[in-house]
């Protein structure tokens, strides 16, 4: 078979073309796109051609498939569009580096005497809720790493380089924020009833989250295969993103707990930015699982924040 | 802005258009008047009022574009309002706003503006843009000495809700944006520059 590969400007991207047998699949494409342009394949977008003016979405190559599956009968050549992602990480290394600086940054606010430099000089005490956010926060920050290198099951994604800035400044910088609210010398403490509702409902929730991940992790196998997948059990039966969910939860016990503005505008934030994420998911769900050829129906659920969407 | 949803919409948002746009006008007229008569000094205070509700009603447009009422994507129009909602100032701003309002008003109202006022509302900008945040830039650097003298809405801890602001420092963060967000927001009106004058008047 023989591959032309275009941009999406026209400009013939590989000169004369990719010749491979005909049972190759994308991946082996990659390899050879690899080995002519340099381009790591994990930045490799191919699609098929759109008609000119048409609406649609094009059609995204997975890496897995026969190449056969994309040329519609004809299985002499075939034209495909490439995009150059530019450089990726992969998940790991960047949900490793987002989540560390909070890990680091937060206990330097509890240990170390900053607060001289911001004006608060003289003798520190430190108010049993700071010493708990602590043990909390670093907690919280070293589970999502871990789970990181030893739970989730990434399907073959990996990120551009440039999120990674946006990521470590978005973590770091609130991180940062929060921390200086939290362990400052002349906090206001909660009620010890107050803070213990809220670390207490905080941990069950992370509790919830991880079992959550580990449901998440086990629909899919150890090479990322399997895909999407409809949720099921504990949680998952109300709500499709029931991980997002303990986590927005999570988040809210630590504030309870702590009280501060900072505190709760990280969870605004994250809030809205993990509901887009949802809403994103819940529709390909639903539009993955459309009852129709043998596939099972997507279930009623909830999205993300039952009861309200 | 394609005028396909309901009609109520539409007047709603011609009313809306039309509106500011006399406020921004009524900023103008006062602006000049004062300057003529009085001189500088009184200017602020002669055009406070109305520019007050012309730049707040502005805040609006960050909801419209937010609810998808209109098209424009909200990470250009909060920087665009939100430095200007920050600082307020009379000249400058009322000419882009003017023909601003009035190209608004006249698409919801009719269907399609002038094409000179098309041309007007993706021109002026090269030149406003720049005196406009220039001058920003320098008012929020030369009020910065006042700002903290007089401590003005600042929050200081210990509080309820543990949190604090300080103006001073919330300036010199805004200056800080000012660095990257001006080249960004200069180059997007110059994408849709292009986008706009080149296409048929069809819209």
């Amino acid at each position: 078979m023989k591959l032309t590969l275009v941009s999406r400007s026209g400009r013939e991207i590989v000169k004369g073309g990719i010749q491979l047998s005909d049972s190759a699949t994308v991946a082996d494409l990659q390899e050879a796109i690899y080995k002519r342009i340099k381009k790591h394949p994990s930045r490799q977008r191919l699609t098929l051609p759109v008609q000119p003016g048409s609406k649609e979405r094009p059609v995204v190559l997975n890496y897995k498939k026969s190449l056969n599956d994309y040329t519609s009968g004809n299985s002499e050549t075939l034209t495909l569009v490439f995009k150059d992602l530019g450089p990726q990480v992969s998940y790991r290394t960047l949900f490793f580096f987002e989540y560390l600086g909070p890990l680091l940054l937060y206990p330097v606010f509890y240990y170390l005497p900053v607060y001289q430099y911001f004006g608060y000089k003289g003798e520190r005490v430190i108010q049993p809720v700071q010493t708990y956010a602590l043990y909390y926060w670093c907690f919280h920050y070293a589970k999502r790493i871990l789970e990181t290198f030893f739970v989730h099951r990434f399907s073959h994604a990996t990120s551009p380089l440039s999120n990674v800035f946006r990521n470590c400044a978005y973590y770091w910088c609130f991180g940062s924020y929060i921390a200086y609210y939290v362990n400052h010398p002349i906090i206001y403490p909660v009620s010890d009833l107050q803070m213990k509702i809220g670390f207490g409902f905080g941990i069950l929730c992370q509790v919830s989250n991880f079992y959550c991940h580990i449901i998440l992790r086990n629909l899919r196998g150890p090479a990322g295969e399997g895909g999407y997948q409809i949720p099921r059990g504990f949680l998952f039966n109300i709500v499709t993103c029931a991980n997002y969910t303990t986590e927005i939860y999570q988040w809210l016990g630590f504030n309870i707990a702590t009280q501060t503005i900072a505190g709760y505008l990280f969870l605004a934030v994250a809030t809205f930015i993990m509901t887009n994420w949802a809403l994103a998911k819940h529709r390909r769900l639903k539009k993955l699982f459309d009852g129709k050829e043998g596939r099972p129906r997507y279930p009623r659920r909830w999205v993300i924040l039952p009861p309200f969407l | 802005m394609a005028t396909l949803f309901s009609p109520l919409r539409r007047l709603y948002l011609t009313l809306y258009n039309f509106t500011v746009l006399f406020g921004w006008l009524q900023v103008l007229y006062l602006v000049l008047k004062t300057l003529k008569e009085l001189g500088h000094e009184h200017v602020y205070t002669a055009a406070e009022k109305p520019l007050l509700y012309a730049q707040t009603a502005a805040a609006l447009e960050i909801l419209h574009g937010l609810v998808g009422l209109v098209r424009s994507p909200i990470t250009a129009t909060l920087p665009q309002i939100g430095s200007r909602l920050f600082l307020v100032w009379g000249i400058l701003w009322s000419f882009p706003e003017i023909i601003r309002y009035s190209f608004f008003g006249f698409k919801e109202a009719f269907g399609s503006a002038p094409s000179w006022l098309l041309w007007l509302r993706y021109s002026t900008f090269l030149i406003l843009y720049p005196t406009g945040i220039s001058s920003e830039v320098g008012l929020i650097y030369i009020a910065l000495p006042f700002i903290k003298a007089s401590e003005k809405y600042c929050i200081r801890m210990p509080n309820t809700w543990n949190s604090s602001f300080d103006y001073f420092y919330a300036a010199i963060l805004v200056l800080g944006i000012y660095v990257p967000g001006s080249p960004h927001m200069y180059k997007y009106m110059l994408v849709q520059r292009k986008k706009a004058l080149s296409k048929p008047k069809s819209e």
